[in-house]
């Protein structure tokens, strides 16, 4: 009984990090204007696993959060954000949740 | 066939000379984004009046139609012309804080006007440069319109400069200085145009007057 109390309690405090959707960044040269952001946006927002996007023209950051258990391969979003008309420079993957990246980028303005 | 008019040929050098010296041309991009519909219109000083719409399959192409109606403020000449046109990014810089692009375009309708029998079959072609930060905007463009009536031919160059660095979701401001030249006697001289650019979203509204008090708009929206 003790033991099925341990694997269920570990099991619940396991559970805000399986039900924190991944935040993936990627670093985009040529983002200068409203209307390319629109045009990336539109693209990512366009992948099933897609749960939100953050355009930054500040940082050159371009953020996406995907769905529960979902993840989006790197190719892809370089080949998604190729097609739209810009340069990728890198992407990562963070912990941080894409509202505390959403956070993060106003308040650094 | 419009006859060149002394002077014409001093304000042709002076829009390139300008054109040169800024690197780039302006205006809005014919190409927005992919999977992207864009709708504009302009009112220029009632010398030109313009409507396009286009559908850009790829970043790089985009196809629609437009109508053009130049108004010679000079003589009584007017031109009304409707075409079909496919617009082409030659070449995009994605530079580290600034993005650089090549546009070239061609088109073709019928085009009717006051000073010629009929409808005759309008080519377009045209071309635009520009070169954009966040701070700093400029850019080129020519038009040729020709048939075996006329040849039409419009240069704009724009310098814009934002007071502040906009994001994706704030209120974007310009100010943009643009020097217009007409060929074929729709314009006499260089028409100087001082205009305030707010865009947001895919919203875009330019709006100001020439050196001699008469409007400019222009709006645009993209989705």
């Amino acid at each position: 009984m003790r033991s099925c109390m341990f694997v269920l309690c570990s099991a619940l405090a396991a559970l805000p990090a399986f039900a924190r959707a991944a935040t993936i960044e990627m670093e985009v040269n040529g983002l200068v204007c409203a209307f390319c952001a629109q045009g990336i946006e539109k693209k990512l927002r366009a992948f099933p696993a897609t749960d939100d996007v953050v355009v930054s023209l500040e940082k050159k950051l371009v953020a996406l959060s995907t769905k529960d258990g979902q993840d989006i391969p790197d190719d892809e979003l370089t080949s998604a954000l190729t097609n739209a008309g810009y340069t990728v420079k890198a992407i990562h993957r963070e912990s941080e949740s894409l509202d505390d990246v959403r956070a993060r980028l106003k308040g650094s303005r | 066939m419009f006859e060149c008019t002394p002077g014409m040929g001093w304000r042709v050098a002076a829009s390139l000379a300008l054109a040169v010296f800024t690197s780039c041309p302006a205006a809005a991009k014919p190409i927005a984004f992919a999977d992207g519909t864009t709708i504009m219109a302009e009112y220029g000083a009632g010398t030109m009046e313009e409507a396009q719409a286009f559908y850009a399959p790829y970043y790089w192409l985009s196809l629609g139609a437009g109508f053009l109606r130049l108004d010679s403020d000079v003589m009584p000449r007017t031109r009304n012309i409707h075409d079909l046109r496919v617009n082409y990014l030659v070449h995009r810089w994605n530079l580290d804080d600034a993005q650089a692009n090549i546009f070239a375009w061609g088109g073709l309708g019928p085009a009717t006007g006051n000073d010629f029998r009929g409808t005759v079959l309008d080519r377009e072609i045209g071309f635009q440069a520009d070169y954009e930060t966040r701070r700093f905007y400029a850019s080129w463009v020519t038009d040729l319109h020709e048939s075996p009536a006329y040849s039409d031919r419009i240069d704009t160059v724009q310098l814009g400069f934002a007071p502040y660095a906009h994001d994706y979701e704030d209120l974007a401001a310009w100010f943009v200085l643009q020097a217009r030249d007409y060929s074929g006697g729709i314009h006499d001289g260089v028409e100087v145009a001082l205009l305030v650019r707010l865009f947001k979203g895919g919203a875009w509204v330019e709006a100001g007057v020439t050196q001699s008090g008469r409007p400019q708009v222009m709006m645009m929206f993209n989705f």
